[in-house]
Formats: structure tokens, C-alpha cells, sequence
């Protein structure tokens, strides 16, 4: 049979079936959704009134306020550290490779209250004076005993930026291992020194790479901030636990820590994404 | 052994080998290009080609002999009958003036091809952006691809890249430029674009070293066919006669299967 024998065929419109399955599926999980929060808020778990009251108030703004600087100063310095781990990590040196691996599996491997608690209580029994001087100088730059010095905050921040530490470093060894090998071949034979392979080359490409990661980072930090309450420090969780202790609406005060918690996340993301659209992936 | 080979040549491989651990790469590999002239280096996948070209700009280190580039000993100082290893920075003046392409192109993802050519003098030499910048115009007016002077090389096809890479290399103004399988990785049709760009690179006088797979780019182009094979030199002639007529019995089985696949 040849095509100039088939009958023309009239244009009939095309119907697609339709997927009743996913409507019903749809339908279910809306149906499920909705009876969940018509439950939570008959059964009043929180009084609205009572998180209005609290959302804004000083205290917690502060708190808030306190947790974005932690987290984000602990970030900041844990990028530094994972940076220099990194290298070291991928050196090919022997000892600075296992100092590097060693650093990484302390601090990966202990949790982050562990260490926190641990900076702000140790430090001042193994080093009872801080004392830091300065040549040609005749009063000293610090002289004290170190428990007026290693604040909690001061503690919170080496504690969250050493345990942080260990993941950007291996964040930033990933990105690192990432860029193809051909593009460290053509930079060192244009003759490029190796710290210009590096920083012409590698830690952009590997820099775009870990964004993503990185921000991930940024926002579990910014939550962890909240293990500073622990040693004391005025952030977010610790000022509303100070409240709901006085005056037992825990419900509520931890909804507005956790509304502020959003918002940071939110921050963060926001920050992630105009990275990632500023630096494209090429 | 321990005298300097001429000047006049731009690359003279005396006696070098290269083993990663037990296995050998290639051994005793001796011979001499000439300023101006274009050596195919032929062979079959594995007899060290690639190989040995990355120990001519020192991306590979080797293991026995030694490599003159116009006189320079590369990688390596002489001294009281040892051969002492360059710093880093010692090599990579050397590198300097040996351009390298690559299979893979390895255009810089993050540049464009306006970046990527200015990288060389800018980032190396120290040449002013600007002053860089008419230069890599002019490199790239010369592969074609001055309309694609803002393009990453995401956007542009693979011998385009090859020909940016290509720009890249001689941004540097090489005495020698290293090929190592520049066709391999493209399509007939765009592998014959890079052939024209090398061609012409031939005729104004551009010493070259090219690994290949491709037989336009050694019979064609090349002036001399270095044949490779089990870790050593196996034929070395003009273009002409060894596609003419090979004198080994491996390159005659080597050139009928190439013959064959095309």
C-alpha cells in the first residue's frame, strides 16, 4: 500500500486523556492538609494574640538580630578555615594532609553543643590569663583573666566556626576536586605559577561550584545559633526561653522564634540566589 | 651528552623516557625539529604520543634523558653532572614560550573567548588589559571568531573552541606550539575548520608538534611524520614518503587500518 492510496483523513481534533489520578491524589492530600490545620487551630494550641504581642518586641528582635550575626560571622570565618583545610587537603603533602583529615573528623565527628560547651569551659581552665602584648609597647593589648574575655558570644562564635570549619572544608575540597583537570593542564602550560593557577583559574570555577552547598551551610549555622543558648548567649531561642520560663506561653514564644528563624532563612536563600544568578554556571 | 644541542632547533628530545612506576610510556626517544617545521607525531592510541608532548612544556616530568627547547634545558638545571629540578617559577617562564592545545580544548569555562585569550599576557605577562585586548582581537580576527569575542565557551561549538584555544595559545607568541590530538574530539566537518587554522599557522613558518589520530592534519599539513609505537620510535620521514611508502611493517598495518576507518 502506498502513501497516495491511504483516503484523506478530515482534521479531527486530538483529545488527551485525562489523569483522573492525579486530581484524586490532588484532592486527597489537599483534603488532608486542610484537616490538619483546622485541628491545630480549633483545638488552640497557640493564642494569636499572645505571639501578635511578642513577634515585635525588642527583646526578641535583638535575639533575632544576635543569631543573624553569630551565624553569619561563624560562616564567614568557617569559610576561611575550610579554604586553608582544603588546600592543605589536597596539597599531596603527607603531614599536612593528616593534620587536615584529623582537624575534619574531630569537628565533623562531635556534635556542635559538645564543642560549644566545651570552647566556653575549657579554654579558661587550660589558659587561666589571656595576656597579649604588643613590641614597643608599654602597657599590655590584653591582660585578664580569660573568663572576662571568652564571652559567650566569643565562645559560641569559635565553637560554631571550628565545627563549621570541617564541613566547608570539605565543601570547598569538592568544588576544588570539581574543576575539570584539563583546566589546571592549560593555565600551568600559558605559564601561569601555581598560585595563579589557583587564583585565576581553580577558585572560581570552584567558587561557583560550592554556592549551592554553601548556602545550605549558611542556613543550618544560622539555626544552630541557637545552641549558644546553651552557654548563655542572648540569641533568638535563648531570649524567648527566658520569657515563656516567666510566663509559660511556650507555644506561642516558640512560634515567634520560629517565625524569625523563617525570615533568616529566607535571608539566606535570597543571598543564594542572586549568587547564583550573578556568577551563572557556565 | 653533556653538550647543548644547536640553537637553530626549536625542539631536540635526546634519549628521554617516561615510566609511571613499572610501566613505560616510551624509552630512548631521540630526535630534533627544526625552527619552522611541523612534526606529526603518529601512532596507535597508547604508544605515548600525548605523553611525551606534556613532558615537552614539563606537565609530565620524565625519567631518563633530555628536552632543548631553542637551547633551554627544560625543567632542569645542570649542574656538576646532575640534573637539579627547576622551581616553580623557573618552569613556568619556560612554558612561556611553548604554547599547548589540547584535545579537550580546556577554554576556560568562567572567561570568554576575549578573556581566554587575553589570560596569557595578561595574567602572565603583565600586559595592560587594554594593550591585551587588541591583541587577542587580532588572534582572533585571525581563527574567524572576532563576532564571538563576548561568547563563553558553553555557547560555542567545539571547533570554535578549538580555534579560541588555538588563540589562546599563540596570545604568547610560542616558539613552539604543542598539538596534542587538536581534531580528535570534534566532527569531520568542524575538525576540518581547525585544520585550515593550523594549516595556515604552517605557512607562516609556526613550529609545531601535533599528536594525531587525523590524516588531512599529517599528511596535509605536516611537514615530517614521527611514527610511535610499542614505547619508542618506530619510523621517522618526510610526510610524503611515509604515506607513500612506509619502510616498517607497523606502519604499513598502522596506516592501512587508518586507511580503512576513514
Amino acid at each position: 500500500m502506498t502513501a497516495a492510496s491511504v483516503p484523506s483523513i478530515p482534521d479531527l481534533p486530538i483529545i488527551h486523556r485525562r489523569r483522573w489520578g492525579s486530581w484524586v491524589l490532588g484532592a486527597l492530600a489537599l483534603f488532608v492538609v486542610a484537616s490538619i490545620v483546622i485541628a491545630s487551630v480549633r483545638s488552640r494550641i497557640l493564642d494569636l494574640s499572645v505571639v501578635g504581642e511578642y513577634i515585635f518586641s525588642p527583646m526578641i528582635v535583638m535575639g533575632a538580630f544576635n543569631a543573624l550575626v553569630l551565624g553569619t560571622l561563624a560562616l564567614v570565618i568557617a569559610s576561611i578555615i575550610g579554604f586553608v583545610v582544603a588546600l592543605m587537603r589536597v596539597s599531596g603533602n603527607p603531614i599536612l594532609v593528616a593534620i587536615s583529615a584529623t582537624y575534619v573528623y574531630l569537628f565533623r565527628g562531635t556534635p556542635m553543643l559538645i564543642q560549644l560547651v566545651f570552647w566556653f569551659n575549657a579554654v579558661p581552665i587550660m589558659f587561666p590569663n589571656i595576656y597579649l602584648a604588643l613590641p614597643f609597647m608599654d602597657a599590655p593589648l590584653i591582660n585578664a583573666p580569660t573568663t572576662a574575655v571568652v564571652t559567650p558570644f566569643l565562645a559560641a562564635l569559635a565553637g560554631l566556626s571550628l565545627a563549621e570549619g570541617a564541613y566547608m572544608g570539605e565543601i570547598i575540597r569538592g568544588g576544588i576536586l570539581a574543576v575539570d583537570k584539563g583546566q589546571r593542564a592549560a593555565a600551568t602550560a600559558l605559564g601561569m605559577t601555581q598560585l595563579k593557577v589557583l587564583s585565576q583559574v581553580i577558585i572560581p570555577q570552584a567558587g561557583r561550584i560550592i554556592i549551592p552547598a554553601a548556602g545550605n551551610q549558611y542556613i543550618m549555622l544560622l539555626k544552630s545559633s541557637s545552641l549558644a543558648s546553651a552557654i548563655g548567649y542572648l540569641e533568638l531561642l535563648r531570649v524567648a526561653t527566658d520569657i515563656y520560663s516567666s510566663n509559660f506561653r511556650v507555644v506561642e514564644l516558640l512560634a515567634v522564634a520560629a517565625f524569625w528563624y523563617l525570615v533568616m532563612t529566607a535571608f539566606a536563600t535570597a543571598i543564594q540566589t542572586v549568587l547564583e544568578k550573578v556568577f551563572p554556571q557556565r | 651528552m653533556s653538550t647543548a644541542p644547536e640553537q637553530s632547533h626549536a625542539v631536540s628530545m635526546v634519549g628521554v623516557s617516561k615510566k609511571w612506576g613499572a610501566v613505560s610510556a616510551f624509552t630512548d626517544v631521540t630526535f630534533d625539529v627544526p625552527q619552522g617545521e611541523v612534526v606529526a607525531l603518529l601512532g596507535p592510541s597508547g604508544a605515548g604520543k600525548s605523553t611525551l608532548l606534556r613532558c615537552v612544556n614539563h606537565l609530565e616530568t620524565i625519567s631518563a634523558g633530555r628536552i632543548y627547547v631553542h637551547g633551554d634545558l627544560i625543567g632542569y638545571r645542570l649542574e656538576k653532572e646532575a640534573l637539579y629540578e627547576l622551581t616553580d617559577a623557573d618552569i613556568s617562564r619556560q612554558r612561556q614560550k611553548i604554547g599547548m592545545v589540547f584535545q579537550h580544548f580546556n577554554l576556560f569555562k568562567h572567561m570568554t573567548a576575549l578573556q581566554n585569550v587575553m589570560s596569557g599576557p595578561v595574567h602572565v605577562l603583565k600586559r595592560s588589559k587594554a594593550e591585551a585586548a587588541e591583541l587577542a582581537l587580532d588572534l582572533l580576527d585571525k581563527v574567524g571568531l572576532k563576532a564571538k569575542a563576548g561568547a563563553y565557551p558553553s555557547e560555542l561549538s567545539g571547533g570554535q573552541q578549538q580555534r579560541v584555544a588555538i588563540a589562546r595559545a599563540l596570545a604568547m607568541r610560542p616558539r613552539v606550539l604543542l598539538l596534542d590530538e587538536p581534531t580528535s574530539a570534534l566532527d569531520p566537518e568542524l575538525a576540518q575548520e581547525v585544520v585550515e587554522t593550523i594549516r595556515r599557522l604552517a605557512e607562516e613558518g609556526q613550529t609545531m608538534l601535533i599528536a594525531t589520530h587525523d590524516m588531512s592534519l599529517a599528511r596535509d599539513v605536516a611537514d615530517r611524520v614521527i611514527f610511535m609505537e610499542g614505547g619508542g620510535l618506530a619510523e621517522d620521514a618526510p610526510s610524503k614518503d611515509f604515506f607513500t611508502a612506509p619502510k616498517s611493517e607497523r606502519a604499513r598495518q598502522f596506516l592501512a587500518r587508518l586507511l580503512q576507518a576513514h
